[in-house]
């Protein structure tokens, strides 16, 4: 656990504990309306985790590798941003990978659109995001995030 | 059951492929569900707290203040407080869901939505630490400079695109001309049997519908209903 999710945790539960004290009734009423919207959410969690599970196995990160690297600068741009869209790497495997292969002297501009899309757009949350907060809001910030992560490879391939 | 797979279609699905993946390359199976643990033991790490995080919000912030900061006059000081707030939050993208939908239904703006949303993905100080250790502190800091004014961008294109309508609400859907009455609000005030008995009757104090659809010369009077009940309990459609 990372130090933010253990503060998230150490400040949650004192609010909940004076919350508690305070207005039990309030608190739990509350806590009951929490619980049907998690509930509408959890089965399509769990089939997101395993989902990933299996993108993972399908997709290794070597392959990814091997696509961040190609020597065609536009193609590999556009590939690496559509696979960082698909993908949930976490960022500890994420960002020594790309290290390495920009160490090796590939360009940066893929780099920096698969690490972009990679946690800004959501392909496997897209079903949750829609049933959530609906189809136009989950299609209008997946696309756009999709754009924003190439321009921001671009100028950054520009200025760095 | 048919009911609880449809709501769970995608679930279903999913153990699905993991059936036939099973049968046809075990490897391959046993290797997606490693692959699948590590989120597992995150998801497990962060959904109680956001559980307990949003009855909490839920509770005890009042609306007025969430308006006021994250509302849609709140401005390019609502995006920055958006931006605060999805930044020092933990945990990945889905675990904003439940926590942005309770502000979007205590009236935060669409704009700071996106903005929470995006900067819970993108923005996470120790995910910055860890770039500025392998791609080095300039690369970190450009990245960080232009995803922070892109997701501001986002947010008022967002917000100039979609609606609050678009968005789905907890609250149930009412039929046209119907009523619903919300039971567990009831206090069983007797207003609604006072004013309009021929819908409405308190049984052991709580409200009953009588007769669920409204005729069209009383629609008028049943809304008014609607609008005096002290619980806000009856919903007109």
């Amino acid at each position: 656990m990372d130090i933010f999710t253990i503060a998230l945790w150490v400040i949650t539960g004192i609010w909940f504990v004076i919350s508690m004290i305070k207005d039990k009734k309030k608190t739990l009423k509350s806590m009951k309306m929490s619980r049907k919207m998690m509930g509408n959410m959890i089965g399509q969690i769990l089939g997101i985790l395993f989902l990933i599970g299996l993108l993972l196995t399908f997709i290794p990160p070597h392959i990814i590798k091997e696509y961040l690297g190609s020597s065609n600068t536009i193609m590999a741009t556009i590939i690496s941003a559509l696979v960082g869209s698909i993908t949930l790497i976490p960022a500890f495997v994420a960002f020594p990978l790309v290290g390495s292969i920009v160490d090796m002297g590939a360009s940066i501009v893929p780099a920096v659109a698969f690490l972009t899309t990679l946690t800004m757009v959501g392909f496997v949350t897209f079903n949750l995001e829609k049933q959530e907060f609906g189809r136009k809001f989950a299609i209008a910030r997946n696309s756009l995030s999709f754009v924003a992560a190439l321009l921001i490879s671009m100028v950054m391939g520009a200025i760095l | 059951m048919i009911e609880k797979l449809k709501k769970n279609k995608f679930l279903v699905t999913v153990t699905l492929i993991y059936g036939i993946l099973f049968i046809t390359n075990t490897d391959k199976a046993v290797l997606s569900v490693k692959n699948s643990g590590y989120y597992i033991k995150e998801m497990l790490m962060i959904m109680p707290v956001v559980f307990l995080l949003t009855s909490l919000i839920e509770a005890w912030v009042p609306k007025k203040m969430i308006v006021e900061h994250l509302g849609d006059n709140s401005g390019l000081k609502g995006s920055f407080i958006s931006l605060l707030l999805g930044s020092v939050s933990a945990g990945p993208i889905y675990a904003a869901f439940p926590v942005c939908k309770t502000l979007l239904n205590k009236g935060a703006s669409i704009s700071s939505i996106v903005v929470i949303l995006s900067a819970w993905a993108v923005i996470k100080v120790p995910m910055l630490a860890n770039e500025a250790k392998f791609l080095g502190p300039k690369f970190m800091f450009i990245r960080w400079i232009f995803t922070t004014i892109s997701i501001i961008i986002m947010g008022y294109i967002i917000s100039k695109l979609v609606k609050r309508e678009d968005i789905p609400m907890e609250e149930e859907k009412i039929e046209e001309d119907t009523i619903l009455l919300k039971r567990e609000y009831c206090m069983g005030c007797g207003l609604c049997e006072k004013m309009s008995p021929e819908y409405f009757k308190v049984e052991n104090k709580k409200a009953k519908v009588l007769n669920k659809n409204i005729s069209y010369k009383n629609k008028e009077k049943v809304k008014e209903v609607q609008d005096k009940c002290p619980a806000k309990a009856i919903k007109v459609g």
